[in-house]
């Protein structure tokens, strides 16, 4: 069983991969990502540049049409305290999304960002 | 700033590009088979010189026709003190939209001679087609475009076409419907900015 945590851990998003544990959910907010636009989207991978460019919106209906979004969660582990940021891209579409790409920050890149925008 | 009604087509262009090098090619078919029926080099480049360049010119000549007057277009847009902050290129229809003046950009495969600077304010109608056809599981589309009426006279510009059918929510699609939707924005906000 301890195997097929450890494989599932890979696929489950929100696991510790250390605790195989649901992590807890401590931040989900979208933001708007005004100088991608369809047709011009280039991949980042800077924590710099999401602290600079991200804006803050209340849900998909304050995305102007044609422009990406990123849907960012924080997630922290009760057990071990290990803490990641996972970003998501996407551009939606109408009631749909085309998912562009997701990574990961779990070494605190984030954290003033996400603070922040906490407020 | 022009106020002449838009022509998507010129005829006379139209039929000279189909018309004249398939002329060409059967007078030099019909040369090649009165002076030279028994053969040689002349026949050869009579038959097949104007044929090759024929297929040439309707492959890329209209092409490369077109993207030489699109340039120009471009450079009266900005010669006329209009700034250019949405482009959109299609294989039959360049658009060019000033937002904070409300002011259009057009030209057209088939009127590559003629450009069109006119106020947003002319567009009477906007709406965007995505090409939805059947429903359900074979729900699809091959060609996703918006659309404006100026004068009169529909204008659809595609954002994406392809010769096979695909479901809705595939890449090409929704990449499509978005540039769709993004242009008929952009033409809103320059007609309700144009005066």
């Amino acid at each position: 069983m301890g195997f097929l945590r450890k494989i599932r851990s890979i696929f489950y998003e929100n696991w510790c991969g250390r605790c195989q544990i649901d992590m807890v959910t401590e931040h989900k907010k979208l933001y708007a990502m005004p100088d991608m636009t369809v047709g011009n989207y280039r991949s980042r991978r800077t924590p710099e540049y999401y602290r600079d460019h991200l804006v803050l919106v209340e849900d998909k209906s304050q995305i102007p049409a044609g422009m990406y979004a990123c849907r960012m969660t924080a997630s922290r582990c009760p057990e071990c305290g290990y803490h990641k940021v996972r970003l998501e891209v996407f551009l939606p579409v109408r009631d749909q999304e085309k998912r562009e790409e997701s990574f990961y920050f779990d070494k605190g890149e984030l954290d003033s960002f996400i603070r922040k925008n906490s407020r | 700033m022009n106020h002449e009604t838009l022509k998507k087509m010129n005829p006379l262009y139209f039929l000279s590009y189909i018309l004249i090098p398939a002329a060409v090619t059967a007078v030099c078919f019909w040369l090649g088979y009165t002076f030279f029926h028994d053969g040689g080099a002349g026949a050869a480049i009579l038959f097949m010189g104007p044929s090759f360049l024929s297929i040439l010119w309707w492959a890329f000549g209209g092409k490369l026709l077109f993207k030489a007057k699109r340039k120009k277009l471009i450079r009266e847009f900005q010669n006329s003190g209009f700034r250019p902050d949405q482009t959109f290129d299609s294989d039959f229809c360049t658009v060019l939209v000033d937002m904070e003046q409300g002011r259009l950009g057009l030209i057209f495969f088939w009127n590559p001679f003629k450009n069109y600077i006119l106020p947003a304010a002319r567009i009477t109608k906007i709406w965007t087609d995505d090409g939805k056809t059947g429903a359900g599981v074979l729900a699809g589309s091959s060609r996703v475009s918006f659309l404006f009426l100026i004068d009169g006279i529909r204008i659809r510009v595609n954002t994406f076409t392809s010769n096979k059918r695909w479901r809705m929510d595939t890449e090409y699609i929704l990449t499509g419907i978005s540039k769709a939707d993004l242009m008929a924005d952009v033409l809103t906000k320059a007609k309700e900015r144009s005066v």
